[in-house]
This record gives C-alpha cells, sequence and structure tokens, in this order.
C-alpha cells in the first residue's frame, strides 16, 4: 500500500518520464510540419471563453486556445502541462506546482503563477460552479514566485488532482480580465490564452478560424498550421462534409450514429472510441422515487432487467460503448466491476413485476432531446417496458422543456447521460446524495435518492487522502446503490471519434479532441 | 343528387382521386385488424428491405418495426388530423366570416384586421411555436394547425356572404322579421355551402401536409405513428435504406392529391357554371 | 388612359398602408410575446443546463443578468421600446445582439426565398399561359398534371429525395451548405460556387409555388379569354398573339400579383423546412433553433422581421397591382 510520501514520489517520477508521452508514436513515422486541420463543430457555441461558458461546443474548440496545468492520459494519470512538476505534502493538505518557464499568452504577456492564482482565486471561483463546488476545499492559494503556486487544503481531498484541466481550471491572462464585468469583456470574442493556436475569425453561423501559435512554448509544436471549425448544424450534413472532403475529422457525436458505419468503412477512414476516459459520458434513467409506484425497489428491479440494452448498443449505437454495470463507469477510477448483476431477463423481470405494488399505472417516460438515436433510444425502452406488461407513455419536449421537467421533477423516467468527470467524488456522488436533491437543477440527485449511511460514505471517500481506503469506501457504495436500482442504468456511451487515417495523432489524452491539437500532424504523402 | 355524380363523375381525376382515399380509407379502418400488434412493436431485426421476408411485405425501420403496419396505422393519424383540424378550422372561420360579411361596417373591418393579423404572421413559424408552448400532443397539433388555417375560410364566407346579403331571398327573409343568427343559419350559410365544402376538401389536404411537416421537425405527438414522424426517423438513414424515407413520402402525396382531385371534382359538380377558380 | 388618380393619391395610398401596417407589427409583437412568455421551459435553466452546472446563484445571476426578474410588463414595455428603434435585444444562447443575428443570416433567407419566389413565378406564369393556349391538348394535360403533383407533394420530403438523388447518387450538387467552406473563393468563382449550392434548396422550395401560380395563371387566363373585351378585340381580327400578351396576359396577372402577395409568409414557412434539410445558414433554421433553446429574443427578432417582410411585399404587390391595373379604386 502506497503512503502519501510515496503517492507523491511516483507522481513526480510520472511527471519528469511523460513530457512528450503523447507525441507522435513510432508507427506513424516522422511527424511533418503543416497543413490544415478542417474539424466539424455542433452546434454552434454561444461563446469561445471557456471560463464563463463550458458547454460542450465551446470546450471542444478553446482546448486549442486555453491549457491548464496537467493534462491526463487514457488512465486519467496526469502529464506536465503549463505546470512542470508538482508535489504533494504528506498530510495530503499543500499542493506545489512548479509552472513552466517561458510560457507566454498569444499577447506576448507573460504567464505567471500570479496569473494561475488569479484565475482559480478569482475568476473561476466567480464565474464556473463547478470549479467553485471543488476549491471549497482549499483554504488558501500562495505565489511564493513567478513560477510556484501552492495551494493549501481544509483537508485532504482525494481527488484534487484531477482537476486541472482546461475544461474546469483554464488558466486565463489576469492583465486583460481582471475587470469588473466578466461577462462583457470585449476580449471574450478574441480569447486569449496559452494554447497551441490563437484565434484568428469566427464567421458566425459557418466557421471558427484558428492558427498555429508560432511562440508557442513546446518546441516545434503544433505541427499543423491552422485549424477550422466548421458549423454545419445538420447532422446528414455533417456526415456528408466527411464524405465529400470537406472536414477530415468527426469528433464524438458529431454524426447521427446510423451514420457511423457507412463512415468508418470508407477509404483512409480510421476510428477510434478513446478520449472520452475522463469525462466517461454514463448514460440512465431517472427514476422519480418520489411516485409511487416507483419508490417500491421491486418494480425498479423488474424495469431494470426489462431493458435489453446490448440491443440498444448494437443497434442504436453501433456496438459502441459498455453496458453499464452500476453507477459508476469503468472508465473512472475506483469502478467496482463486481456488483449484483443488473442483465436483461425479461421473465425474472415480470416475476418481479407480479410481485410488486405495480398496478397498471401509467409511467411517464421522458426521452432526450438530443437527436434522433435518443428519440429512438426512448421508443426502444417503451417497448421492452411494455413487454414485461406496464403502461407507458411518453411525454413530447423540446430541449427547453427537457431541461425544466427534470428540474421540477415533472417525469416517471427521465433518460439523461452525465460526466462522471475521472473521480467518483467529482462526477457520481452529485447524482445520488441526499442532501443534493434539491428541486431546481436538472443535474443534482434527481430521483431524490435517500440512504443517510451512502451520504456519510460519500463525504468520508471524498476526503481521503489514500486510493486504497477511497477504494474500499467506493466498493461498498456501489453494491449498496446497485442494489437499491435508484436509478435504472443504460450505457457508458461509445463516442467515436472518426478521421483521415493521414492524420496522426487526433486523440491522445483522456480528452480527446477537447485537448487541441498541439501533438497532432497531417502525412501529407 | 345524380346530378351532381354525374357531374363529378365527368371529371376523371376525381374519379381517380376518390379510388385512392378510398384505399387510404380503408387501410386506416383496417389497421387494427389487419395489424393488431402495435405499430412500435420491435418485430424483427433492423433494416430488413422490403420483398425480402414473409410477412414484412416493406420490411422493417431501424428499429425492427414494420414498416407497412407503420403506414396503416399512420393513414388513420393523417386522416384524423386532416379531418379534425379542419372541422375546426370551419368553426373558426366560418362564424368569423359570416359575421364580417352580413354585418359589414365596423364589425367587418374589426374582423377582418384579425384575420390579416393571422395571415401576416408565417403560419408555418406560428403552428411551430404554438406546439413549442402547448408540447406536442396529438390535440395541440391539431389545434395548432387549426388556429393557422382559419383565415382562408373567414375571408371565403365574407365574401359570399357579402354577396349574398343584398340577395332579395334575404331581404324577404329579412322583412318577415327573422332574427341575424335565423338568416345567416338558415338562409345565407346554405348557399354559400358549394365553395366552403370544395375548400374544405383542400385544406384536409393542407392539413395533412401541414401535421406531416410538424412531425418531420419532431414536433408530433411521439406516442402516435404518422408518416411525418416516419420520415423524419428514417431521414438520417436515407442513404443506406432510402426506401424508408420514401414510401411515407409517396403516401402523403398520394393523399393529398387524391384529397386535391376530389376538390376539383366537387368544384366541377357543385359550381357547374363556374370556372374553377384555384384555391 | 393614364392615371387618373395621379402621383399624389399614389403617395397617399402607400402612406395609409404603411400606417396600418406599423400597427398590425405593433400587434405582432405583443401577441408574439405574450405568447411565448406562456410557454414553458426557463432560459436561464437551458443555459445553466449547457453550462453543465446549476446551482441557485447561477441561476439567479443569469436572470438578473438578462432580465428574467423582471415583472412580464416591464420586460414587454423594454422590449418594444427597443424594438421601435431597431434594438431586437441580446441573444441568451448566441452571445450577441439579436439584429446583428439577424442581419448575419438574413441575406441567406432573402436570397432563398427570392430566388424560389422569382423562379416559381416566372416558371409558373409560362407554364400556365402555355397550358392555356391550348386547353384540353397533350401539353395542357401534361402541364397540369405535374402542377397537381407538385402541389402535392410534401415539400422537406422532395427536398430529402432532390438531396439524394442529386447529390448523393448522381454527385450533380452539393446537397448542403451555403458554399464550399474553406475553399476561398471570390468574385464569380464565389458567386458561381453559392449558385450551385442553391440550385436545388431553391428549387424545390419553388416547386410547391411554381404548381399554385401555374394553375392560377391558367385559371385566370382562361376566364378572362371569355371576357366581352377579349371577344371585341377578336373581332376587331387582332392576332391571337396579340390578343394574348396585350389583354389577356395583363388581366389574368391580377389574381396572381394578390396571390403572390399573399403567398411571402408561406414562402418562408417553407424556408424553415428547407433550410432545415439542405443546412442553409438563414432566419427559418434561426428561429427553429431558437425555440428549441426558448432564445425568446431571437424568436420575437425573427417574427418581427419576417412579418415586416411580408407586410413589405403586401405593400409591393398592392403597388405593382395599382400600376398594372389603374382602373383600381385607392383606398387604404
Amino acid at each position: 500500500m502506497l503512503k502519501p510520501k510515496n503517492i507523491a514520489a511516483a507522481m513526480m517520477a510520472l511527471a519528469l518520464s511523460g513530457a512528450l508521452a503523447g507525441a507522435a508514436t513510432a508507427q506513424d513515422g516522422e511527424p511533418q510540419s503543416g497543413g490544415t486541420l478542417n474539424v466539424v463543430m455542433q452546434p454552434e457555441p454561444p461563446g469561445l471563453m471557456l471560463g464563463l461558458i463550458q458547454n460542450a461546443p465551446t470546450q471542444m474548440v478553446s482546448g486549442d486556445i486555453f491549457e491548464s496545468l496537467m493534462r491526463y492520459n487514457f488512465d486519467l494519470s496526469p502529464e506536465p502541462q503549463l505546470a512542470e512538476s508538482w508535489e504533494i505534502s504528506d498530510d495530503g493538505k499543500t499542493y506545489t506546482f512548479k509552472l513552466r518557464q517561458g510560457v507566454v499568452f498569444h499577447d506576448g504577456e507573460p504567464f505567471t503563477s500570479e496569473d494561475a492564482k488569479w484565475s482559480m482565486d478569482v475568476f473561476l471561483r466567480e464565474n464556473n460552479t463547478r470549479t467553485r463546488t471543488y476549491l471549497e476545499h482549499v483554504e488558501s492559494i500562495e505565489t511564493p514566485d513567478d513560477h510556484t503556486l501552492v495551494f493549501n487544503l481544509k483537508q485532504p481531498f482525494g481527488p484534487f488532482l484531477g482537476i486541472f484541466e482546461a475544461g474546469t481550471a483554464p488558466m486565463l491572462p489576469k492583465h486583460i480580465y481582471d475587470t469588473d464585468d466578466h461577462a462583457n469583456n470585449p476580449a471574450n470574442n478574441k480569447p486569449i490564452g496559452t494554447g497551441p493556436f490563437k484565434f484568428k475569425e469566427w464567421s458566425k453561423g459557418s466557421y471558427i478560424h484558428f492558427v498555429k501559435n508560432e511562440d508557442y512554448y513546446m518546441d516545434g509544436l503544433p505541427y499543423i498550421d491552422e485549424v477550422y471549425y466548421h458549423i454545419i448544424p445538420d447532422a446528414a450534413s455533417r456526415a456528408v462534409a466527411y464524405e465529400t472532403g470537406k472536414v477530415d475529422l468527426l469528433p464524438g457525436g458529431a454524426v447521427e450514429n446510423f451514420d457511423v458505419p457507412r463512415i468508418r468503412d470508407m477509404d483512409n477512414t480510421c476510428m477510434t472510441e478513446k478520449g472520452f476516459e475522463y469525462f466517461a459520458p454514463h448514460s440512465w434513467m431517472w427514476v422519480n422515487l418520489n411516485n409511487p409506484p416507483l419508490d417500491d425497489v421491486k418494480v425498479r428491479r423488474a424495469m431494470m432487467h426489462a431493458l435489453d440494452r446490448d440491443f440498444a448498443r448494437d443497434a442504436l449505437w453501433n456496438g459502441l460503448g459498455k453496458v453499464a454495470t452500476g453507477p459508476v463507469s469503468s472508465a473512472t477510477k475506483f469502478y467496482d466491476a463486481d456488483t449484483p448483476d443488473i442483465g436483461y431477463d425479461p421473465e425474472k423481470a415480470k416475476a418481479l413485476l407480479a410481485e410488486s405494488s405495480y398496478n397498471g399505472e401509467t409511467i411517464r417516460l421522458l426521452g432526450m432531446p438530443y437527436g434522433e438515436t435518443w428519440t429512438r433510444w426512448a421508443e426502444a425502452v417503451k417497448q421492452n417496458l411494455i413487454e414485461i406488461g406496464m403502461n407507458v407513455e411518453t411525454i413530447p419536449s423540446d430541449v427547453a422543456g427537457w431541461n425544466q421537467k427534470i428540474a421540477d421533477r415533472d417525469f416517471d423516467l427521465a433518460f439523461t447521460y452525465i460526466y462522471q468527470y475521472g473521480d467518483p467524488a467529482l462526477g457520481v456522488s452529485r447524482t445520488y446524495m441526499g442532501d443534493n436533491a434539491e428541486p431546481g437543477s436538472p443535474w443534482n440527485n434527481v430521483a431524490n435518492y435517500q440512504n443517510a449511511e451512502m451520504d456519510k460514505l460519500w463525504d468520508e471517500a471524498a476526503l481521503m487522502a489514500d486510493p486504497e481506503a477511497r477504494a474500499v469506501a467506493y466498493k461498498t457504495i456501489q453494491d449498496q446503490i446497485v442494489s437499491d436500482v435508484p436509478n435504472l442504468w443504460l450505457l457508458e456511451l461509445g463516442f467515436p471519434t472518426i478521421y483521415r487515417c493521414n492524420i496522426k495523432n487526433p486523440v491522445n489524452t483522456a480528452f480527446g479532441v477537447n485537448d487541441g491539437f498541439r501533438f497532432v500532424w497531417i502525412d501529407q504523402d | 343528387m345524380r346530378d351532381f355524380w354525374k357531374r363529378f363523375r365527368y371529371n376523371r381525376g376525381a374519379v381517380i382521386g376518390l379510388v385512392i382515399l378510398a384505399i387510404v380509407i380503408l387501410a386506416a379502418i383496417l389497421a387494427p385488424v389487419l395489424f393488431p400488434q402495435s405499430p412500435w412493436k420491435m418485430v424483427q431485426r433492423p433494416f430488413l428491405p422490403p420483398f425480402t421476408q414473409d410477412g414484412l411485405p416493406l420490411g422493417t425501420d431501424a428499429l425492427g418495426r414494420d414498416v407497412l403496419s407503420g403506414l396503416a396505422h399512420g393513414a388513420y393519424v393523417s386522416l384524423l388530423v386532416g379531418l379534425v383540424s379542419t372541422i375546426v378550422a370551419l368553426a373558426i372561420g366560418v362564424p368569423v366570416g359570416a359575421c364580417a360579411g352580413y354585418f359589414a361596417g365596423r364589425v367587418d373591418d374589426a374582423l377582418m384586421r384579425f384575420t390579416e393579423f393571422f395571415q401576416t404572421i408565417p403560419s408555418f413559424a406560428l403552428a411551430i411555436v404554438l406546439l413549442a408552448i402547448f408540447q406536442p400532443s396529438l390535440t395541440f397539433v391539431i389545434i395548432a394547425i387549426a388556429v393557422v388555417s382559419w383565415p382562408p375560410v373567414a375571408r371565403l364566407v365574407r365574401g359570399e356572404v357579402l354577396s349574398l346579403r343584398t340577395r332579395e331571398f334575404v331581404e324577404a327573409a329579412t322583412l318577415s322579421g327573422l332574427g341575424n343568427t335565423q338568416i345567416i343559419l338558415r338562409h345565407i350559410l346554405p348557399n354559400a355551402l358549394p365553395p366552403i365544402i370544395v375548400l374544405a376538401s383542400l385544406m384536409i389536404a393542407q392539413a395533412i401536409l401541414l401535421e406531416s411537416s410538424l412531425s418531420f421537425l419532431g414536433l408530433g405527438d411521439p406516442n402516435i405513428m404518422s408518416w411525418g414522424y416516419m420520415i423524419g426517423a428514417a431521414r438520417t438513414v436515407i442513404r443506406t435504406a432510402w426506401w424508408l424515407s420514401f414510401l411515407p413520402g409517396m403516401a402523403i402525396l398520394l393523399t393529398v392529391l387524391a384529397l386535391n382531385l376530389i376538390g376539383e371534382g366537387l368544384n366541377d359538380a357543385l359550381n357547374p357554371r363556374l370556372t374553377r377558380k384555384s384555391e | 388612359m393614364q392615371h387618373e388618380y395621379g402621383a399624389d393619391n399614389l403617395t397617399r395610398f402607400i402612406l395609409g398602408r404603411l400606417v396600418k401596417a406599423v400597427f398590425i407589427l405593433l400587434a405582432i409583437l405583443v401577441f408574439n410575446f405574450l405568447l411565448i412568455h406562456a410557454a414553458p421551459g426557463d432560459p436561464a435553466a437551458v443555459m445553466a443546463g449547457e453550462a453543465g452546472a446549476a446551482d441557485e446563484k447561477f441561476l439567479a445571476d443569469l436572470r438578473t443578468r438578462f432580465g428574467l426578474d423582471q415583472p412580464l410588463y416591464v420586460q414587454l414595455w423594454i422590449y418594444i421600446k427597443g424594438a421601435v428603434q431597431l434594438d431586437l435585444g441580446f441573444s441568451f444562447r448566441q452571445q450577441m445582439p439579436v439584429a446583428d443575428l439577424i442581419a448575419d443570416r438574413l441575406p441567406a433567407t432573402l436570397l432563398l426565398t427570392g430566388v424560389a419566389f422569382v423562379l416559381s413565378l416566372v416558371l409558373g406564369v409560362i407554364a400556365g399561359v402555355a397550358a392555356s393556349a391550348r386547353q384540353g391538348s397533350w401539353g395542357d394535360t401534361v402541364i397540369s398534371t405535374l402542377a397537381l403533383l407538385f402541389y402535392a407533394t410534401p415539400l422537406f420530403w422532395v427536398a430529402l429525395m432532390a438531396s439524394l438523388v442529386f447529390s448523393v447518387w448522381l454527385g450533380w450538387l452539393p446537397g448542403f451548405g451555403y458554399s464550399s467552406i474553406g475553399a476561398g473563393y471570390t468574385g464569380l468563382a464565389h458567386v458561381l460556387d453559392v449558385a450551385k449550392h442553391l440550385i436545388l434548396p431553391a428549387t424545390t422550395l419553388g416547386l410547391f409555388f411554381t404548381a399554385i401560380y401555374m394553375r392560377m395563371t391558367r385559371a385566370s387566363m382562361l376566364e378572362v379569354s371569355r371576357l366581352d373585351f377579349v371577344k371585341t378585340a377578336r373581332a376587331k381580327g387582332l392576332r391571337r398573339g396579340v390578343i394574348q400578351r396585350r389583354h389577356i396576359l395583363r388581366n389574368a396577372l391580377l389574381p396572381v400579383i394578390t396571390l403572390a402577395g399573399l403567398q411571402a409568409g408561406q414562402i418562408f414557412g417553407g424556408a424553415i423546412l428547407t433550410e432545415t434539410v439542405f443546412a442553409w445558414p438563414g432566419i427559418g433554421r434561426l428561429m427553429f433553433e431558437a425555440i428549441n433553446q426558448r432564445d425568446y429574443n431571437v424568436i420575437l427578432g425573427v417574427f418581427y422581421i419576417s412579418a415586416a417582410m411580408v407586410l413589405l411585399f403586401n405593400l409591393i404587390t398592392d403597388v405593382v397591382y395599382v400600376i398594372v391595373d389603374p382602373r383600381i379604386r385607392l383606398t387604404t
């Protein structure tokens, strides 16, 4: 068992060895410089200022512009980015980062520990809800010199080293953003960060154009000269754009799942499911535990066994992704594979339903208004439940209505999928903890699962410094929650990134294309 | 009545239309008998092409549902929406038009401004907003369609009533002491009926088109299998399974065509002396 | 026979119509504002949802920032005051003024609807005249049948089928978008590029309207040709072609013009579907997306602008009508 001190040492070693781990591997040949990368995006982001806006398209493009202290490998181990190295004190309460020298923002001003401190302590605390929550564990931030940043924690916080990615903790230029009105800062339209590409132009409704940052601090990087993010609002058109050669990279979720096999089979086309390990999009149906008979665990178990999730994965998700075994994704830390079985078994489902308090009530199912796959999925689930003898009605909804209905708990079953952010304490506990069930938010414990014992364990597990101890706690939690089935878990979604095979290395961290294209190169032969 | 049928029959297109419509109506009525299982039921593997499997002549869709069953159940929905929304539109448009035409003057002005107002708003956009507000259930789809399609009725009825109210038989009725409502209902409207019937048949066709457009955009009732839904759902797979979009589209086309042809036949039969004036 | 009513009358006529149009526009503003605010769904919740995290403070901040915490009548008053000065408010979603957003997208829609309109009017009138010239002939049958078919075809479906056949199967024309992205065309090359992208959307959008104008022209030509003054002209021994052009067509066009004016709103409705299928970056798509997102100000803005365009278009048709037929009485 590793002692905290050993962990710190191990991490140091990792930090020093991994400097270029993400770069080209041998079989790809020598990286070539030059070329233009055409990427598809959808929908048009409301803005590119990552510190203010965290929706998916913003996160996707602005990884080229903004960076954080670290990157994360596919197994979620950290790699240096703006921090060269880091140390954790023995008590797990002090984190010291050595920042890289010679880093400049796109406007030529140097990046210092003062920028880093201000970004975390002032800007993100004010503008990023998620970061604010994490920083509640931080007592103070110090900057002993221009290139040293020290976090003093109130108590050990297990997942702390996992929050320094661009979406959660982007390093912003203080000299530009230290104003009263962050939302209306003119620089929001021309974002300035430290990343490998600079913002050039945004033609609304058409494309966003980035060009190579010539002064980038990593030698010889980036390889490519410019990046175009093409805004193509229609899914079928995005597929055509790839087929006709207008774009060369389709990030996960860019095309409808039905189009994936056809595109995947094209010449010179490669596909990877990697690059979503940090987010680990986990899909499930909220069960409204306030509404009888859904408060009966037998009804919930019956529904769980009624769902043919293998069919859903094969027919709707092209066989990508995995059937979920419980609340934690297998990509997330502390995943426990050994939980009670919740597989497809219609006979068992019927038997359970017969024993339960279900009495023909109509179950109101709310699908996700995010495209055809989700609509079809809701239709399939509805049929699954009808097969075991339940009455199900679909509630129609658009994006706005869906948000509202979930926030108001106006449903019986509701599709959702939520990111896990690498650690159960960051992305899972919030949807199961009893004191986080207030109506009004679609992203908290919507089902209203109440289990005081688990709540206590969640709290303890987050504040442990020792990973082994955390693993034990999370195993207990997972076993208990799976046998309670407060939600109906569906799939660990598999989002394929599709690209021309001569584009090398498009996905090199647990963030996939969101992490920017610093190591990407185009084989022009 | 025999005259009417003779004149209607004279229009060959109208007879063809009637035959097509009869088939569609038959399909709608027989759907629950021929396809007792829900059209949503997943019966076979997805994307079975047409004519490859006994019992599933038109194959299956993206979830392995029977396409032919979907078309038959969809016929019922299309006809229902077309008919009911037209009735509701008439229920709004006829009184508005009749009052405007009969009372003329200020009433006419006010009612016609009201009508004009609804005609100025792009009707399809209004239907979309109405469904966004009420959330798409079958009832609200019908209401939304009715709300955007009554103005032409009002204008037509107003025109007819305007020209009828100065006729002798209306004056006679007025002199005999009949109330306004009585005169409108008993003497004027029956005489204005033929063009209203013709318009109604065309409106059913337009309502079917409108319903399918809304369903295509995902604004239909998600619990109901309709042709527009089938096209919208098949749209993403149009390149691998084009027939899934093609077939329900043909169903809409033929039904709408049939109703239009019948409308023309009705026009010829009901207004024998007039040349048809388009919609 | 010249304009007996004179230029003054025409000006007064136009002014009267303009005043009326302004009142209708105001009514539309109020109506739509109330309608949209009756919708369930809170734009702040949508924004917060997309941000991936929402606590009450975040929501409250958003509501304050966009004035959503004010009473409804205050929001309405602020909105109307702005709209009168063409300030259509701020888009919550897109983080930019609605007027700019619409100005960005409007040209694409105007191009699409304009081309579709002209195309369908020209084709419709030519086909209608041709069909009516030989009523009952083989050509008449073909044209009339085609018109019937086009009139019955669902617009979104024919758009899908056209893109399948001409773009996917035959590869002749681009199936989506406004121009080849990143191609960097300028000058004539750019114009040709856009024109190529425009062919499928404009023809499919125009199909339905071609059918309408054709049928209207045909019916109207046949009706006018039976009127007395045509008989007189024939009796005078004027040549058939001259009668067709000079007498019948001019009079037969009047109802077509009226209809065309009334169809303006319809074409915009069709543009929503066409723009969706062909990913055409116009205001039709903009509005559909805005409705999904409850981006109130954008929805209102697009409604306002499209209603204004429809009214303007009606006014133009009225004026054209007066010019084509000077006998008409000028009333407002």
